[in-house]
């Protein structure tokens, strides 16, 4: 056994002990002055990282606010649609996953690249970037189902915008689209993916139907989990709209335009309000809040008859005979016209070396205002043009409305126009002709209307004068724009002759007769060319469509104080009386009877074949360029 | 041998609270790390529960390595280095492999590390060399004394278990600075050592040299190696001067850092008790091994003092490399926190050697007179 007790007396290392001790305070001072550095120096920015790996905000959608007809059946709704979203931050393998989410929906790799790399500037990392906005019920199961796999994606459910009637109302409600770039530019308060209105209501209601967007926050766990989730800001739902437009009446109008092109609109008389707004042909605005396709696209980019063109107000038209109203107006305000006295029509004018004729080749005979305007003689109107001459008649014709917008709230009115001399003169470097005072005051030549400004001229002749700002929404107050210049009397003369053009054996409205209703009408057709010599000698059936004569139709009927304006035009529909009487006719027994009068399939199958025809034609030749 | 009362009076009670001290706090702590908010309140895992166990399994060695008197050791260091020395070869024979690496003996009831066992044999086989020494080691002592602990480190690194390899090293290396070496070794270790610290770069595993640079620089792979680093200087920094009280640490409730209740504990004490917290844990560790430098100064015998030393560096570098790898000072290695990480054995060698220091400082005084 070994002396245990050895070096009992040796003293410890002093070099060493001083060792350990300066290695204890170099593992104090290093340690405390790190602590110091994360926890004081640095800390209030570490607890604002912990407070990001721990606290996730994610919006609340609000609903868009309802639309609804004037009986309150719904128009525009939302459901919830499914998006799919990428957390980057989550996400272990972007390319891996782009590439799965292609192959779960079928979107081109490349496409789901580039849309990643140009928005995720505008998306923190920690939320979802939105990759596919709408997914069908069978991707959201597959994706749903195999998602664990797939770190960082996530299905959100978020409101999207049905139209129940999507073709029918596409040209007043407009619809909602995905906000792009310039969205996102002027409105701060829009995220990517959200739906953002781009034309009619839609547009022009954006921030009223919007809402507000709530927030929530709730806590994740590593995993992502949620825990403990606390809404921040409530949601606001967007305001719920009422139009004045009548469903049943608007689906009538549409029904009877359908497959031809042309504009219907009716006006409440007394208030300005619109109770159908009808143009053909239409679009679905569903096919634009889900996302157009090119192809989608291409058939509405396509088509000759230009889908997404709003008749009403941004189609302008010569107004035709329909204008001869406002030449008497006109001539009676100037006092170029004596009612009583009368106008040998012998069914041409001479002015200089030109011969004007009539549409009647033998003349009228002996003819005073009223049944000039009865029967719609040209030649009482050409001499009356010849009085007023443009100065007065533009002066006159822009007092009842025309040449400028309705302001009604739909965008992209057209002003349409109303010729003046110095306008010609700028126009084409001509001097005003005395011949053109004669084509203006049948309505044909310069002048263009819109149907929406013939509804509310006519409305004014049967309300007394009052030029009423249409109006589209149930709760717009009625707004006075204007009175016609005429007394009492002579409006009351207008409107009567009105009347006669319906009641008279010889008026040229009488197929708009309704019984117990004081209906008043006047027809209109406006030339689309001057007929070539080839042209003139055929009959109607064999000039080709897009040289036929659109036909106007404005009407007024009235019945126990309901007081309506109607303006009908049918594009190459011919003559008013035929053209667009038929329509006008059923939109007045809607009104006052509430009957529905269906087009017959004869004539709906012989549109179609006309509308096939083209459609076909303009393929072909979009084909070939 | 009957016990003698003054041997209990002359106990240094100071090391005694402070490493049970640490040892409760590390529970507390445990309890927190090893707690994870769900939906509904919050789940707490069971280790604490064990730490607790193994903490009295440990305060049991530690009286166990009390009572004998330790100048024993001095003639058993040998035969146990010899003991250590065959069970590390056994490893290679019958070693049972885990995660790619074969470290452990399977004794039917536990698995038995014998790295663990090679840590204890270094310092107290060092003690019985280095107190034998008259003079500063020169090159040949040093050599003899080096050579000693490859014996124990080599096949340790070849399991492979890099991190325990080098702690024999580094016990046996401090323990040697602790007895002082010739100036003319000083001088060639100084200029030799950053030479040829470069070429064990080519040793290294290709994770190993990942994990160094991810430490230079952690934002290089911030899901992978570089997020413990991140996470965990989150965790403390948004501790704040008075912390986020206990059980509302986000980082660790939420799971956002890694490892928190073993390598990364610490961390859950810094996010929850903040740098208040900090410095008194920091101040406590730096108590308990200033509690040693007293031991082995005052040590009856050089035997005591080095072994006093010894247990020292055992404690010291395990402290040193935890914190510095939490406080993102150093790269991320596999090495805990004495009595505040979660481990069984480790706690239980803790204590022992607690109790084996405890030994020296109690016999300071015995036949001295």
């Amino acid at each position: 056994m070994p002396n245990l007790y050895d070096n009992g007396d040796q003293q410890p290392p002093r070099s060493g002990l001083i060792l350990l001790q300066a290695l204890i305070l170099g593992l104090f001072c290093l340690f405390a002055i790190r602590l110091w550095y994360l926890q004081i120096h640095r800390g209030e920015e570490y607890a604002l990282k912990a407070k990001e790996n721990q606290l996730r905000q994610e919006p609340v959608f609000s609903p868009r606010g309802l639309i609804r007809d004037r009986n309150g059946d719904l128009l525009a709704v939302n459901e919830p649609a499914y998006a799919l979203g990428l957390v980057r931050e989550d996400c272990p393998d972007v390319d891996a996953t782009l590439r799965q989410v292609s192959l779960w929906t079928g979107r081109n790799f490349d496409d789901l690249k580039r849309l990643y790399g140009k928005t995720r500037k505008r998306v923190k990392p920690f939320e979802p970037l939105i990759l596919v906005p709408d997914l069908t019920f069978g991707q959201v199961a597959i994706i749903d189902a195999n998602r664990f796999r797939w770190p960082g994606l996530e299905i959100q459910v978020r409101p999207r915008r049905k139209y129940r009637y999507g073709k029918l109302l596409a040209h007043v409600l407009g619809y909602v689209a995905e906000a792009d770039e310039s969205d996102l530019e002027q409105r701060k308060e829009l995220d990517l993916g959200d739906y953002v209105g781009k034309q009619g209501l839609e547009l022009v209601l954006e921030d009223r139907m919007r809402g507000v967007k709530g927030l929530t926050q709730f806590e994740v766990d590593v995993n992502g989990r949620r825990l403990k989730e606390r809404v921040l800001k409530h949601p606001r739902a967007g305001h719920e709209i009422s139009l004045s437009i009548d469903l049943e009446l608007q689906q009538l109008a549409m029904d009877w335009l359908d497959e031809e092109a042309g504009a219907a609109v009716v006006m409440d008389a007394e208030t300005g309000q619109i109770w159908a707004l009808a143009t053909a042909p239409s679009y679905d605005s569903n096919d634009f809040s889900s996302g157009l396709t090119p192809d989608q696209w291409a058939l509405l980019r396509d088509d000759p008859l230009h889908p997404m063109q709003n008749r009403v107000i941004q189609s302008v038209y010569p107004p035709g005979s329909v204008f001869k109203h406002v030449v008497a107006g006109a001539g009676l305000h100037y006092g170029a016209i004596d009612p009583r006295e009368t106008v040998n029509c012998l069914g041409q004018i001479k002015l200089g070396r030109h011969v004007f004729r009539c549409w009647r080749k033998g003349g009228h005979g002996k003819v005073d205002l009223e049944r000039a305007l009865v029967e719609s003689c040209d030649v009482y109107f050409y001499k009356a043009g010849k009085k007023l001459t443009v100065d007065r008649m533009s002066e006159f014709a822009k007092a009842c409305g025309f040449g400028e917008p309705t302001g009604i709230i739909l965008p992209h009115e057209k002003a349409g126009n109303i010729p003046t001399r110095e306008w010609k003169r700028k126009r084409f470097g001509e001097p005003w002709q005395g011949g053109d005072n004669l084509n203006m005051a049948i309505g044909q030549g310069y002048t263009l209307v819109t149907p929406l400004q013939v509804a509310r001229f006519f409305g004014a002749i049967l309300n007394g004068g009052k030029l009423l700002k249409p109006l589209l929404l149930k709760d717009e107050k009625t707004v006075v724009q204007g009175d016609i210049p005429l007394t009492p009397e002579q409006i009351a003369r207008l409107h009567e002759a009105l009347v006669q053009t319906v009641e008279g054996d010889h008026g040229t409205c009488r197929r708009i007769r309704t019984k117990g209703v004081t209906v008043g009408g006047k027809t209109g057709t406006a030339q689309v060319v001057r007929l070539s010599d080839e042209l003139k000698g055929l009959k109607d059936d064999e000039i080709p469509y897009r040289f036929r004569d659109h036909a106007w139709m404005a009407a007024t009927a009235e019945k126990d104080g309901r007081k309506f304006a109607i303006a009908v035009l049918v594009e190459h529909g011919l003559h008013g009386g035929s053209g667009a009487g038929p329509v006008v006719k059923a939109i007045i027994d809607y009104l006052f009877t509430g009957k529905i009068r269906q087009k017959p399939e004869a004539q709906k199958a012989k549109a179609r074949a006309v509308r096939q025809l083209s459609l076909k034609h303009a393929r072909t030749n979009a084909d070939a360029h | 041998m009957p016990i003698d009362r003054r041997l209990l009076f002359y106990i240094n009670w100071p090391l005694l609270a402070v490493a049970v001290i640490l040892f409760l706090l590390g529970v507390l702590n445990l309890y927190s790390a090893s707690g994870s908010r769900l939906e509904e309140g919050m789940s707490i895992a069971p280790f604490f529960h064990k730490q607790l166990l193994w903490g009295l399994m440990g305060m049991f060695g530690m009286l166990v390595f009390m009572f004998f008197d330790y100048r024993h050791l001095k003639t058993l260091a040998w035969p146990l280095f010899w003991v250590t020395v065959a069970l590390l070869l056994g490893v290679f024979v019958m070693g049972k492999t885990i995660y790619g690496a074969r470290r452990w003996l399977d004794l039917g009831f536990m698995n038995f590390q014998p790295s663990e066992l090679a840590k204890i044999a270094v310092l107290i086989v060092g003690a019985r060399i280095l107190s034998r020494e008259r003079e500063p080691l020169d090159f040949l002592r040093l050599g003899y004394t080096l050579g000693v602990g490859l014996i124990l480190a080599a096949p340790i690194i070849r399991q492979p278990d890099l991190g325990s390899g080098l702690s024999v090293i580094m016990i046996l290396g401090g323990m040697i600075l602790y007895r002082g070496v010739t100036p003319r070794v000083f001088k060639t270790a100084l200029f030799a050592i950053p030479c040829l610290l470069p070429l064990s770069w080519f040793f290294l595993h290709d994770y190993q040299k990942k994990r160094i640079m991810t430490f230079l620089d952690p934002t290089t792979d911030p899901l992978g190696a570089g997020y413990h680093i991140i996470q965990s200087e989150i965790a403390i920094g948004s501790g704040g001067f008075w912390g986020k009280g206990f059980l509302e640490g986000t980082q660790s409730q939420l799971r956002f850092l890694p490892e928190r209740h073993t390598d990364f504990a610490v961390a859950v004490f810094g996010e929850e008790w903040g740098f208040v917290g900090t410095m008194v844990l920091l101040s406590l560790f730096c108590l308990f091994l200033y509690q040693m430098v007293v031991i082995a100064r005052d040590a009856r015998g050089l035997f005591g003092s080095y072994l006093a030393a010894g247990v020292f560096f055992y404690f010291f570098w395990q402290i040193l490399i935890n914190t510095g790898m939490v406080l993102g000072l150093m790269p991320v290695v596999g090495i805990p926190l004495p009595f505040i990480s979660y481990g069984g054995s480790a706690t239980l060698v803790n204590f022992c050697l607690v109790g084996l220091v405890l030994n020296v400082s109690m016999r300071r005084f015995l036949f001295k007179q």
